[in-house]
Formats: structure tokens, sequence, C-alpha cells
């Protein structure tokens, strides 16, 4: 039921736009691959160029085997997920209400989510590193998941907020004749509709926490805590890029996000065609 | 998702809920479960955004350097900023750095939102594999395009001259003041053109067909059709996805930072990177971050005009 | 969690909060009274370890980096301490440290940059007994480090080792040409650069970068005083555009010549950050070029052929003398540990002459000595292409000369004044002149400020 427009012409001229695109989009990561893959010999004399020869596996094998990259891989998943179900958590009830229930202040509050969106991360992280040295979450995962929300909850909530509104206000007052509390109508009824919604919002979410790199580098001081980007900036020894070594960690730090995305790219769709039309 | 249809009057829900007394009066109808569900977010934006940024804020109008007590001295941080070359210079190209990346970004996210509607194969793949530059960690695509843009081992150059034989020479793309430029907007444009395009595209997915062939039956072309059926049922979209962008790019740091650092000479020096480079360069936090709420003032004016406008030409 | 819940224990061990308090902590955290109990059963049993945060500079010499770690952990059994190091590289490493002074969260002990002391100056604690005693013990303290570790007449620092810069030529570039190792600048590196170099074989005489950058920096500084200027006069005050404008003025000239006038400088050199010389260097592509010895280390750590067919040379000079400023790596306390001794301690051990050693071995040639029973070690005799990162040293100036190392010549030098100057004539079409005046004009605002 896609609509065309553009129209009969479209066959050639779809896939010459496509083409174009997809050239521009995935050229940098085959190059980033190809990389990965050379010897630090060819790197340098330009043999070569497009692919690798030989293909060494050399760089993996050093990252895997010689650095902290497993343990900072596992970080990185554990502060992504956990962060973002916080966050989704926080924001779906947030957006259901500043949506759909009438209480006082909820238009404020409405924009003053979305305004807080306009703060510059740049100057919060030192105010916001003593906030959560306070907490006694300094130097741990805790402090990091406790932070992202900061910055991931404004824009699940203005998402969501935009899908809950086009779902028919009629089935939840349909469930509350039936004897539902509004609670349980949110719970039964609209919770399972906005499923696309929220699955959308978390991926969001998700992919703000697997990069975000200023907090994690400046919360974190334990080596072994430390999340990927960070990690990965840490290969940069300032003198000599390991061109080879760097794009090796590159890739792999890009390909979770990438299998969550081919997979879960439909919901994200649906959820913001819903979500961001009503905006 | 379906369209909501034609809502029925709330009158009578509203009078049920309405049945809460005198509190319920004063603070609306829903105001336990209101309170209740949104008391999460109060309580997160106020500890984690709006106490630091009003600590930031006194800073900012305090003489600050690291490891001592502040000094207060009101606005004079600001007032000496309206007169600094240098933070002149920084506020004109993060203008030129945000609307140039927005202008280019609303321009490919439509053409890919385009494509991706049209009638081609594995539709559902492309629009996974286009998406990919949105969610690269941008420290890593940073890297990555520092790399590619190399002057002497790049494979850009590379191409250019070696492949493709349209250049006699290399060119010092980070590092001459014509090109430096283009070339970070050209990286924020590749990281944030998709963001565009999954958005149009959903907004797209939500426009009735049966208007598309109504417009068809009326004989309309195709770029009529994309005037007078997709552009104004994408108006609202395509304001938030700006303003979000704008957003966005304006407090960009990791691609320039990494990239060029601001250089050659100041030419890609934007506020973000003046702000890091005052604060971890010269130790003056104060200052710091009176640059970066400087602009604060005339972003949310730029918004809101934008806003306006946009929203206007939807009425007419 | 778990590193959280220990942390918890062990306050709890050394009576920092009581068992009430812990159990309400145990339990936010384990989301669980009775979890919170069962961990606090466990760790009842574990010995209390003092715990020591120290930051370590992640220099590109890997292994070195390898060698003292691995030392900081001997010394952290032998002393039944629990050590936790986290390595900061450049780019990182001062937003950590603004982060965590200004949260009061810093670490025990930093191994910091030339210009640590000085910076941060308010947080740091006395350390001149300590500094003393060792550098009585290693033949004294050459001058420059001496004056960077002691501010206000207290050693807020214990030196370590000095990184310098040398300037490295293809040896069998300019032996195949029957040329000498360049003096001065002007003329000697242009005519050899000339003579050398062939763009169209993509191969350039000079490498030297104008941006900001370390390298950028570092060279623009060394002109400045080469031509008999600098940013500051004998007593600290600014004196870019106003005393030494003549000389200063020459110095600008001749380094935007480089690029505009002379042609010996690759296209693309205004946006090199510090690894692009590196790497235009390794790829052949330079005749020569100022660096740190980490280029040399990187090449003959990878065994690569250039390593063999280059030959490191003192800087070249101009008519003023020839001058080089080193960074002197040192040790420094945050006055809020509560374990000054035990870092104290450590400082003693790692700069053991036995470990210290080790660790110069792996370096080839970064760890340059500071004190003066370092200059004879027989290690810095075992190349002969150390011998001018010696010399650079020993002669090495800092910030501010000819006046003294101050906040605000360190300020200058962090704000990239001189390499912004470079870059508005270069990249910005302005005149020498005018560039010169606008950079004073921000030394001297940096200036009032950092006396006030």
């Amino acid at each position: 039921m896609s609509p065309r427009v553009l129209g009969r012409a479209q066959g050639p001229v779809a896939y010459a736009i496509l083409t174009a695109l997809l050239l521009v989009v995935v050229f940098p990561f085959y190059w980033m691959f190809v990389s990965s893959l050379k010897s630090e010999e060819q790197m340098r004399t330009l043999t070569a160029m497009f692919w690798p020869s030989p293909a060494v596996l050399d760089n993996y094998r050093q990252l895997l085997g010689k650095t902290d990259f497993g343990a900072w891989y596992g970080n990185s998943i554990v502060v992504a997920l956990s962060s973002t179900f916080v966050a989704t958590a926080i924001g779906t009830l947030g957006a259901y209400a500043l949506a759909r229930l009438k209480f006082f202040g909820r238009a404020f509050m409405a924009s003053a989510t979305l305004i807080t969106y306009l703060v510059p991360p740049s100057i919060l992280f030192i105010p916001l590193y003593a906030q959560i040295r306070n907490l006694g979450l300094a130097d741990s995962l805790t402090g990091l998941i406790a932070a992202y929300p900061s910055f991931t909850v404004p824009f699940v909530t203005w998402l969501l907020m935009g899908y809950f509104e086009s779902i028919p206000e009629e089935l939840e007052e349909a469930a509350m004749i039936d004897g539902a509390t509004r609670f349980g109508a949110f719970r039964r009824i609209i919770l399972p509709l906005a499923t696309p919604g929220v699955l959308a919002a978390a991926l969001f979410a998700f992919t703000q926490a697997w990069n975000e790199f200023l907090y994690a580098l400046v919360f974190i001081t334990n080596v072994k805590l430390r999340t990927l980007p960070v990690g990965l900036s840490t290969f940069i020894t300032g003198d000599v890029y390991g061109w080879g070594f760097l794009m090796a960690g590159a890739v792999l730090t890009t390909l979770p996000v990438i299998a969550a995305y081919t997979y879960l790219q439909k919901y994200m769709v649906e959820g913001l065609t819903a979500g961001s039309v009503k905006g | 998702m379906a369209t909501p249809a034609a809502r029925l009057p709330a009158s009578a829900a509203l009078q049920r809920r309405g049945a809460g007394g005198g509190l319920a009066r004063a603070l609306g109808p829903d105001y336990r479960l209101g309170y209740l569900f949104v008391a999460p977010i109060v309580v997160l934006v106020l500890a984690l955004v709006a106490y630091p940024f009003g600590y930031a804020i006194y800073l900012s109008l305090t003489r600050k350097y690291v490891g001592v007590p502040p000094v207060w001295v009101g606005f004079d941080n600001y007032v000496k900023l309206t007169w600094d070359g240098f933070f002149q210079r920084a506020v004109v190209n993060s203008f030129v750095f945000t609307f140039g990346s927005v202008a280019v970004k609303l321009a490919l996210g439509m053409a890919m939102a385009l494509v991706l509607t049209a009638r081609i194969r594995f539709r559902s793949f492309w629009t996974g594999v286009l998406l990919i530059p949105w969610v690269a960690p941008t420290v890593v695509s940073a890297l990555n395009f520092l790399w590619i843009y190399d002057y002497s081992l790049g494979v850009l150059n590379y191409l250019l001259v070696k492949v493709l034989r349209v250049l006699p020479q290399g060119v010092g793309w980070l590092s001459e003041p014509g090109t430096a430029m283009a070339s970070v907007i050209a990286v924020n444009v590749w990281r944030g053109f998709p963001f565009f395009g999954i958005s149009f595209l959903a907004g797209m997915k939500a426009i009735p067909a049966e208007m598309y062939e109504a417009a068809a039956v009326d004989g309309a072309t195709a770029l009529q059709r994309f005037r007078h059926v997709t552009l104004p049922a994408l108006q609202n979209i395509i304001i938030i996805v700006v303003l979000l962008s704008t957003i966005w790019t304006f407090n960009d740091f990791t691609i320039i930072y990494i990239l060029t650092k601001g250089g050659p000479g100041g030419a890609t020096q934007v506020l973000p990177v003046l702000t890091y480079e005052i604060a971890f360069g010269a130790q003056r936090l104060g200052e710091a971050i009176a640059v970066a709420l400087y602009m604060l003032p005339a972003m949310a004016v730029v918004i809101i005009v934008l806003a306006r406008h946009m929203r206007r030409g939807r009425a007419r | 969690m778990d590193q959280r819940l220990r942390h918890l224990a062990e306050q709890l061990d050394v009576g920092l909060i009581a068992r009430r308090e812990f159990l309400r902590k145990a339990a936010v955290v384990t989301g669980g009274a009775a979890a919170g109990l069962a961990t606090l059963r466990t760790m009842a049993s574990a010995q209390p370890k003092t715990k020591l945060r120290v930051w370590l500079f992640k220099s590109f010499v890997t292994n070195a980096n390898d060698v003292l770690g691995r030392q900081i952990e001997a010394w952290a059994k032998e002393r039944g301490v629990d050590v936790e190091l986290d390595w900061a590289t450049f780019g990182d490493r001062e937003p950590k440290f603004v982060a965590a002074i200004e949260a009061g969260n810093p670490p025990d002990l930093a191994e910091m940059h030339i210009m640590g002391p000085t910076r941060y100056k308010a947080v740091l604690r006395d350390m001149s007994a300590l500094a003393g005693d060792l550098a009585r013990a290693k033949g004294g303290l050459l001058p420059f480090a001496e004056t960077a570790m002691k501010i206000d007449g207290k050693f807020l620092a214990v030196a370590r080792y000095s990184m310098t810069t040398v300037f490295f030529v293809r040896k069998d570039v300019m032996e195949a040409k029957g040329l000498k190792p360049p003096k001065v600048y002007d003329p000697d590196v242009v005519e050899f650069a000339r003579k050398t170099q062939d763009p169209s074989k993509d191969l350039f005489g000079f490498g030297q970068t104008l941006n900001r950058s370390d390298d950028g920096d570092g060279f623009m500084e060394n002109i400045f005083w080469d031509y008999g200027g600098g940013s500051w006069d004998k007593d600290g005050k600014p004196a870019l555009g106003t005393t030494f404008r003549a000389q200063n003025l020459k110095a600008l000239q001749f380094a935007v010549d480089t690029i505009q006038k002379h042609k010996i400088q690759p296209p693309g050199v205004m946006g090199w950050t510090d690894v692009s010389n590196n790497e235009a260097y390794m790829a052949g592509k330079l005749v020569t070029t100022n660096n740190g010895a980490s280029l040399y280390y990187a090449m003959v750590t990878k065994k690569h052929e250039l390593a063999a067919k280059t030959q490191l040379v003192l800087t070249p000079g101009g008519p003023g003398g020839s001058f080089v400023g080193s960074s002197c790596y040192n040790w420094a306390i945050f006055g809020k540990s509560k374990h000054a001794d035990l870092c104290e301690d450590l400082i003693r051990w790692v700069e053991d002459e036995k470990r210290f050693s080790e660790y110069l071995h792996v370096s080839v040639g970064q760890a340059g000595p500071v004190y003066k029973g370092r200059v004879d070690h027989p290690y810095w005799k075992s190349d002969p292409n150390f011998e001018a990162i010696v010399q650079n040293i020993v002669r090495s100036v800092n910030y501010g000369h000819p006046g003294p190392l101050t906040s605000a010549a360190v300020e200058v030098r962090a704000q990239h004044i001189l390499t912004d100057m470079a870059g508005r004539v270069v990249v910005g079409g302005l005149s020498p002149e005018a560039a010169l005046k606008e950079a004073h004009a921000r030394v001297e605002e940096i200036y009032k400020m950092r006396r006030t």
C-alpha cells in the first residue's frame, strides 16, 4: 500500500538514486573492513588499495587476545541495554501521561522535556560528574546507566508522546466502561498497541547509549570498566595510528548495531510512522 | 499503524474521571496517575539536567580556573566574548556548519525516502543498509573519515587521482581552507541523513494511498504529486526532524574535534570545539561554559522562528 | 554492581560508613536487603586492602607502558596494596583531570605532562623532601626540569623523564646528494630541502606543520626563540608584538615562507595533526621533519626499512641561536590523597635506577634524562642517533623563555596562540604584521587574566 511518488519513471530513477546512496553509505564501511584486514606493510606501500593482499587476521587476533576489548564489549552491552531499559520505562510512562492524562502542569512538562534537549552536553558533564559522584556511582557502570537517561529520556518521551496520541482514545474509554481502571487500560490495551513505538524508541536509546563517549571517558577510570568508544579511542596512542588495528575495533564495534537495525528496522519505521507524523 | 478515526466526544469519560473531588478539580482529573507516571522524568530531569545546568549557568558568571574556587564576575565573560574575534568566527562557522549540514541532509533524506517508497526489490534490506551511518558510533565514523581523507595514504585522493584521474594531484581535504569546512560537513551529512530518510519514509507510509490515487486520477504528474500530496503531509515531520537535527548538529563536537580540531587556521572552529579548548586548553571553566551558553537563546529563537515559518507554510 | 558492593564493603571495613548505612546502600545496589546481607557475609572475610588510584600517561612507546605497568603491579603485590591504574592518552588527559579535580575525586598519584605542576598547583601536594632526595641521589636535576617542577619555591612534582623533539634526516638521500645536515633553518634547511626534494615523485624536502598540534606549536615556539624573539620578555611580560616584534616577524615570515615561497613542504601540511608527519615520513614522502623520538621508536620496533636510513640531528636554529623545548614528565600527588606515603614509596620504587633502566631500554630514546646522573647512562651511547636527543634535552628551555615559566605562558601554548597566528597568515590571508598584532592582543589578555 506504499504510495509511489516517483510514478512510472520510478524503476530506473529509483535504482539510480539508490545505487548512488548505497555507494556513499557502504564504501566507507567497506574501506574500514578492508583496512582491518590489511597488513601494516601493505597499508604503507599503497599496494592493492581496494582489497587486502594478503588478508591477515593479525589485527583481530591482537585486539581480542592482547587487549581488554572483550571486557569493554561486555561493558558496552550492559550499559547500553540497562540504560535503554531504564530510559524506555521512564519515557513510556511519562509519555503516556503527557499525551493522555489530564493534570495540572502537563503542557509545561511536555515542552520542558523537549527543551532539555537544547542543553549542550559539553557543559553538563562536569557538574553531572560531581552529581554522579555524590550518589556514590563514580567509576562504575551503574553511574553510566544512571547518567545516560539524561539524554535518552527526552527523546524517547517525545517520540512516544506522538505515538500514544495516534492511538484512538476510544479504546481506553471502552476498556474503562468495561470496568478496567485507567492503569489497567494502559497496561492491557494501550501498551501492547504501542509496542512498535516503544521498540523504535528503545532502538534510539540503545544507539545513543552505545555511541556515547564523553561521559564514559570522564566517569570511568578503571580500565576494565571502559566502554567500547572510549576503549577504541585509547588505541590512538598519539603519534602513529595503528590504522588496521583501529579499523578492526571499529568493525567489531559497529557490527551489533548493524545487526540490531537490519533486524529491527521495520519496527523503527513503524514506530516513527505513527509517532512522528502526529509529533 | 492505523491513523485514528474521528474521535468520540470525550465528555462522558471526562465526567467520570472528574469525580475525584476538590483536588481533581484543581489539578486535573487524572492527577494521581499523571503525577505518578511523570515523577520519574521530573526527578531525572531535575537531578541530571536542571541542577547541573543551573550550576553551569552560575559558573558562566564567574571566573573559574580548575582547582580553585570561582570568583563572581557577573556578565564579564559574555561581554568579553561579544568582542572576541575568535569567538565571532566560531559563531559564524557554527551556523555555516549547522545550516549547511541540515540543508544537505534534508535533500538527501528526501531522496532516500522517495527511493525507499518506490517499487524496488529488497526494500527493507536497503532500508537497513542505508541506516547504518546513523547507528555506527560517531567516534568510529570520524576516525574512519580521517583515514579516508588522509592526504598521502587516504583512499579518497587515491580514488580521484589514480583511479578516476579527475585530479592531477591529491587534495589536503582537511587542511585547505577551501575544502575543510565542506569536508567536515560531508561527514556530518553522511552520518545524519539516514535519520531524515527514515523519518520521512515513516511519514510517507502514513499517507493514505487513496490520496495518491485521487491525485493520479486528476492527472497529476509525479512532481505535482510530490508537491501537493507528499510535501504537505510531511510538513509536520519535516519541522521536527529539521529542529532535532539542528540541535544535534549545532552541538556536534566529535566529528570536528577528531577531523580538524577546528583547523586549519580556525576555518572549522565551531562553538562546541571552542568550548572544549577553553575548558581544557585554557582551563577557564567559566568562560568555556559562557561560550556554550552564549548562543542558546539565539538557537531557541532560530528554532521558534523556523517552526513558526514552517507552520505558517502549512496553513497556506 | 559487584564492584560497587565491594567498594561499600571496603568502606565498612575501614570504618568510613556505619553498618546500617552499608546495609541500606547495599540494599539499594543489589535491589534487596537479603542479597546485601549475603554479600556482607562474604565480604566480611575479605582482607581490608588499601586502594591506590594511579593515573598514567599512555605513551606512544607502548613497550615502555607495559614495563611501567608491570613494575607498579610488582610494587602493589610487594606492599599488599590494591592499585587501580588508568592510562590516559594525549587527547583524553585534560578532561579527565579537570573533571576529577572539579568533582573532588582526583587520583592519588598521577604521571603528568610538564604543564601539570603549573596548571594544577592549587591541588597538588608539596613534595620537596622526596624530590630533593631523589635529585641529590641522581646527580641533580637538569635546569629546565627543575624550573618546571619547582613552583613558587616548592617541588610539586618529581621529575621522571623528558621527551624532546629532534630533526629527522633521510641519511640515504642526504648522502646521495653529498650534503651535510643543516645547522640553521634559513638558508640551510631551505637549500637542503630544495636540493633533495622531488615533488613530482611525491618527495618533499621538509615536513613541518604550522597547525594546532604539539608538533606545530613546538616548532613555532622554537623558531621564535631561534630568531632572538619569543612571546615573553625576561620578566615574563608579553613581548610578542612589542619588545620582540622585529625578530618575531622574521620568524613568522620564515615559517610561512617554507610553505608559500620556498615550497619545500608537501601540500596539506597546514591540516596535519601530530600523526601526519610520522605517517608521511614513514611512507618515504619526506626528507626531513621535526619529531619526537617516538617516530624513531616506531620505525625501530617495527623494523621499518627507513630506520637504518635515518639520522637524528640537533634541531636547526636561526640568527639568535638554536632553541628547543622538551616536556619533563613527572609524578605528582594530589593534596586530597590519604595515602601520600604510599605514593612516595611507589615513586621511589619506579625511579630506582635499575627499574628505570629497564624502562629506558624499551623506550628507544623517548625516555630522555631529567637527572644529570642519567645523562651519562651507557644506553645513550648505544646508538649514534641518541646523541642529538640527549643534547637537545640538556639545552632545553621552557614555555615563557627567556622569562620564567608562568601560568600565562602555559596557557598561551595550550591555547595554540602561535599556530593560530601562522594559520591566520597561511590560511586566513592576513599579513604577518596584522596576525602578530592580533596574537599579541591575545597574549596580553591571557597575561591580564592570569595575573589577577
